[in-house]
């Protein structure tokens, strides 16, 4: 029975959870905390997908369902919590979250700082650009570096499940080849630098492409969280201050913010 | 900051290693805490740690607790921090919250 492999070992549940963690957005993890039945015990887990099945089957069917429910719940809340449930079982229940993954669209005086911040904040980050001695690991240590036409490396580039897009690029014909591409995925986040009119025009050449309102409406842009930002270093803070308030508390959050000083 | 990603390779490689080691996560917060439920540190049993359940805030009794886990009673625990000392004592847990925190022995 895979269940009863899969309880088999710890390492072998481990590297589920690893393995899942590099292919879901998120799924929760339910441990036992404390139990009236002797054949399931505090410490032994379960994994609830978003669909409600189970892996890791608590030996009932009336107890998998129930855990189903409350798994999705929490998933659906994102929220990690504790919940009781018949038999005296107390679980947590701990939604986690595949690995944010940062690219970053021009490795220009923002990019630098963008990648050191957002890399301590946990992100893992790409950097694309067209000129390998910008897009260059001198400037990028640690980074994924991918030196070439931004059209091209997008276009096969491998989206995580949690994938959030900065576009910063020298020319705004740039940012356009780049939402082009951006925009055909599925993405958490994506975010555009720009004055008023610079954004204005790749927005205009975009619809001119054919994308549609609704779909440029998900674009941050002007990019960052209102902050005051005039340095790279300053304007690197406020973008990455955008990605945490979109990651812990979701887009509408971070529009929130926006909306507070004025920004539609 | 280490995310659940690396949380959870770490522990694979530690156990490959064959060292033991605790997994200390906080289940449920109330009031002020440095880090919602979730958070997660790995204690080693020679006391090196990976991760965080909130800095100072603590952490020397989870550590504790770990030890105890993992060399005495090879059980998991559920362990309450108390972050609600008076803001005048010294090297106080003055944060205002209070956390529970499941301990395991892996």
């Amino acid at each position: 029975m895979k269940e009863k492999i899969f309880f088999g070992g710890l390492m072998g549940m481990h590297a589920r959870i690893v393995e899942l963690l590099e292919k879901e957005e998120s799924f929760c993890l339910a441990t036992i905390l404390g139990s009236n039945r002797p054949d399931i015990r505090p410490g032994q887990k379960a994994i609830v997908h978003h669909n409600g099945s189970i892996e890791g089957s608590l030996g009932s069917s009336q107890l998998d369902a129930s855990l189903g429910r409350l798994g999705q719940k929490a998933l659906k809340e994102n929220k990690s919590t504790v919940v009781e449930m018949d038999s005296g079982l107390s679980v947590f229940l701990n939604v986690l979250s595949a690995d944010a993954q940062l690219i970053i669209c021009g490795a220009g005086h923002i990019a630098i700082p963008l990648s050191q911040f957002s890399q301590q904040l946990g992100f893992q980050v790409t950097v694309i650009d067209d000129r390998s001695d910008f897009a260059n690991p001198s400037r990028f240590p640690d980074c994924e570096i991918i030196a070439e036409d931004f059209a091209v490396a997008l276009r096969k580039y491998p989206f995580s499940p949690a994938t959030y897009v900065v576009v910063i690029t020298r020319g705004h014909e740039h940012d356009v080849d780049c939402l082009i591409e951006i925009l055909k995925r599925k993405t958490v986040y994506v975010g555009l630098i720009g004055s008023r009119r610079r954004v204005r025009i790749v927005l205009d050449m975009l619809v001119e492409k054919g994308l549609s309102q609704s779909r440029l409406k998900d674009v941050f842009t002007p990019i960052g969280l209102p902050i005051g930002a005039e340095s790279p270093e300053e304007i690197a803070l406020s973008i990455v201050s955008e990605l945490i308030c979109v990651r812990r508390k979701g887009p509408a959050q971070a529009r929130a913010l926006r909306k507070a000083v004025g920004i539609e | 900051m280490m995310t659940d990603l690396e949380i959870f390779k770490k522990l694979s490689e530690l156990k490959q290693q064959d060292i033991s080691v605790c997994l200390a996560t906080i289940i449920e917060t109330t009031g002020s805490t440095p880090r919602a439920a979730g958070a997660k540190m790995i204690i080693c049993v020679d006391g090196t740690t990976y991760g965080s359940v909130g800095g100072g805030c603590g952490e020397n009794q989870v550590r504790s607790a770990a030890l105890r886990s993992t060399l005495v009673t090879h059980k998991p625990e559920i362990i309450e921090i108390d972050l609600t000392d008076d803001l005048g004592t010294k090297g106080g847990d003055v944060c205002g919250g209070r956390l529970r925190v499941f301990i395991e022995p892996l």
